[in-house]
């Protein structure tokens, strides 16, 4: 499978997607369902890589993904906005979001993965749900949270398949790209969860900054080892590197920065 | 005080609905502490557990077995709790009864994540129940209850809208989850076809009516008998049937025209919740619940007379009367 086919068969999977939440009302007032790229890169990676597969795995693959636009719904939620009628209908766009994933693997009648991914759900709630606890969060407790947000729901399809090998992979692809972000969010002055208990628990923007650089390179070396491990062709080994998971080091980093 | 009443009328089924207390408190239990407080404080500030209550009744006309019928009971209740607990962000509530929202308590997020922590648990409860149907219905519904209430957003504050597309609305948003509260105790019972339609008609019929009472004592009700003000519906936008009567009168239509978008004063509030009481809106609105109310009855003439039948027929009698 060539470069174009991986991209286009994740095009077509993102479109499916959209298809199945599709509604009138919630397209018109919300952002509509975030299905991310390197999310559906994940679900699709057995099939990039000639595992069996399945039209009725496809469709499970694509209620993970439908799962994952749910619960980002409702993290656009914001926490004490006066009502609007897109933060009302945001709301119901992920319940809305739930109930579709649900019909749908009902309608394959695989109820053992609905367990699975409920179950992955509660995890990945629970730990937002630290976000607002007093408690004292470690920078190994961030990482950790942070890893069941981004990965519960891929690990528990992986799990129910017999892709477990893909896991190790996932994780540290899923982990890179968040910590990407809150980076890029950082430099641009502004504040998520997940930088503020890094800030608390580190001290200082300045070493926020630091510890997710350093992060983003350790995740970064340790990806490319990762996807040595595999026996990926090259098509996907450098679709995976450079699509996914494209990384400046942090020594070009500074550079740039003069 | 009414809801003492009502439990009175199930107090056959307290041993059960105990049981079911127990495993819903259970079935909320978290590894978060936040989670866990904002769960049970959903959970102990009560409610009418009337999903349940239908689920065992239902059950009845089959083969009772409780152990099977709570696998249906309690998630539905869960279900229910969870759409309560982000509608309270949806219509920005600070109190439910009488004790103030998780979204209050705390903030919206947590009230988002204790909804969707608590939706997750009852699909892990009812993923034990190995019945294909079970979950298509119930799947069915969770999306239908969805789209009620995204239509209702979408019918806000359009006081020109028709009976109809208010009676399509609360099908969607209660007869629907009451309707296959009744259906599923049918069908995890194993009764036959006929039953399981008859009963699932009764649960259509009674949630249209108790939905329209419950609009009718958004008008009736004290602010303290609510737990919320009096005519709170109607500040938020919805249209509900008690209005599409009441702006039959001239007067009253502009009154509320002119007050939909306002930010009303507790005076103003209180002369329009008044202007309606006394409007012949009432009676028209218990008019109408009353003919879903004898429909229902009419679905339960065709069951066989047992306790279950009678118990439900005395809900459904209680529903129609309730004060608040």
């Amino acid at each position: 499978m060539n470069l174009q086919q991986i991209q286009s068969k994740i095009t077509s999977m993102e479109i499916d997607v959209l298809k199945a939440v599709q509604q009138r009302t919630l397209e018109k007032y919300t952002a509509g369902p975030s299905v991310e790229h390197a999310r559906l890169f994940f679900l699709l990676l057995p099939f990039f890589d000639g595992k069996q597969w399945s039209g009725k795995i496809e469709v499970s693959a694509k209620t993970v993904a439908i799962v994952y636009a749910a619960l980002h719904a409702h993290d656009q939620v914001k926490e004490d906005a006066p009502v609007t009628k897109k933060q009302q209908l945001t709301v119901l766009a992920g319940d809305f979001y739930s109930g579709i994933y649900y019909h749908m693997l009902t309608n394959l009648r695989n109820i053992p993965l609905i367990q699975r991914i409920a179950t992955a759900v509660v995890q990945i709630s629970e730990k937002k749900a630290t976000f607002y606890e007093e408690s004292i969060h470690s920078v190994a407790d961030i990482d950790e949270t942070v890893e069941v947000i981004e990965t519960e729901l891929l690990t528990a399809f992986y799990d129910y398949y017999g892709y477990d090998e893909y896991t190790p992979l996932a994780k540290l692809t899923l982990n890179y790209i968040r910590y990407a972000e809150e980076l890029e969010c950082l430099q641009r002055d502004g504040q998520t969860h997940v930088l503020r208990l890094l800030k608390k628990s580190l001290q200082q923007d300045l070493h926020t900054e630091n510890w997710l650089l350093e992060k983003l390179d350790s995740l970064h070396s340790q990806i490319e080892n990762c996807v040595n491990g595999y026996a990926f062709d090259y098509e996907l080994k450098h679709f995976m590197l450079h699509q996914i998971t494209p990384h400046q080091h942090r020594a070009e980093q500074l550079t740039r920065e003069g | 005080m009414e809801k003492m009443k009502l439990k009175l009328l199930y107090s056959d089924l307290k041993p059960e609905l105990e049981m079911i207390e127990k495993e819903l408190e259970q079935a909320v239990d978290s590894n978060s502490h936040l989670l866990n407080d904002a769960s049970l404080h959903l959970l102990q500030a009560g409610g009418k557990r009337i999903r349940p209550v239908f689920v065992l009744l239902a059950g009845k006309f089959g083969n009772y077995n409780i152990e099977v019928m709570k696998q249906v009971a309690v998630p539905l209740e869960l279900i229910h709790m969870a759409s309560l607990v982000h509608d309270d962000v949806i219509d920005d509530s600070e109190m439910r009864r009488g004790q103030p929202t998780v979204k209050a308590q705390w903030n919206n997020s947590v009230a988002m994540y204790t909804g969707d922590f608590i939706l997750a648990r009852a699909l892990e409860y009812i993923t034990k129940v190995d019945v294909p149907n079970v979950h298509d219905i119930l799947s069915r519904t969770m999306i239908e209850v969805c789209r009620g209430e995204i239509i209702q957003i979408e019918d806000k504050y359009k006081l020109d809208q028709n009976m109809r597309d208010y009676l399509r609305r609360i099908k969607r948003k209660t007869a629907l989850l009451i309707s296959s509260s009744c259906e599923l105790g049918a069908l995890v019972s194993g009764t036959d076809e006929k039953t399981a339609a008859h009963l699932r008609r009764f649960g259509y019929f009674i949630g249209m009516s108790f939905q329209i009472i419950d609009d009718i004592l958004d008008f009736t009700s004290t602010d303290e008998e609510l737990g919320k003000p009096a005519g709170s519906d109607f500040i938020q936008g919805n249209i509900t049937l008690p209005i599409l009567f009441a702006r039959k009168d001239k007067d009253i239509y502009q009154l509320l025209k002119e007050s939909l978008y306002k930010e009303l004063t507790d005076e103003e509030r209180l002369y329009i919740v008044k202007r309606i009481r006394n409007s012949p809106a009432i009676k028209e609105s218990k008019a109408i619940s009353e003919r879903y109310l004898n429909k229902a009855l009419k679905e339960l003439s065709y069951l066989p007379k047992s306790t279950a039948n009678k118990t439900m027929r005395n809900i459904a009698f209680f529903i129609g009367k309730r004060k608040f």
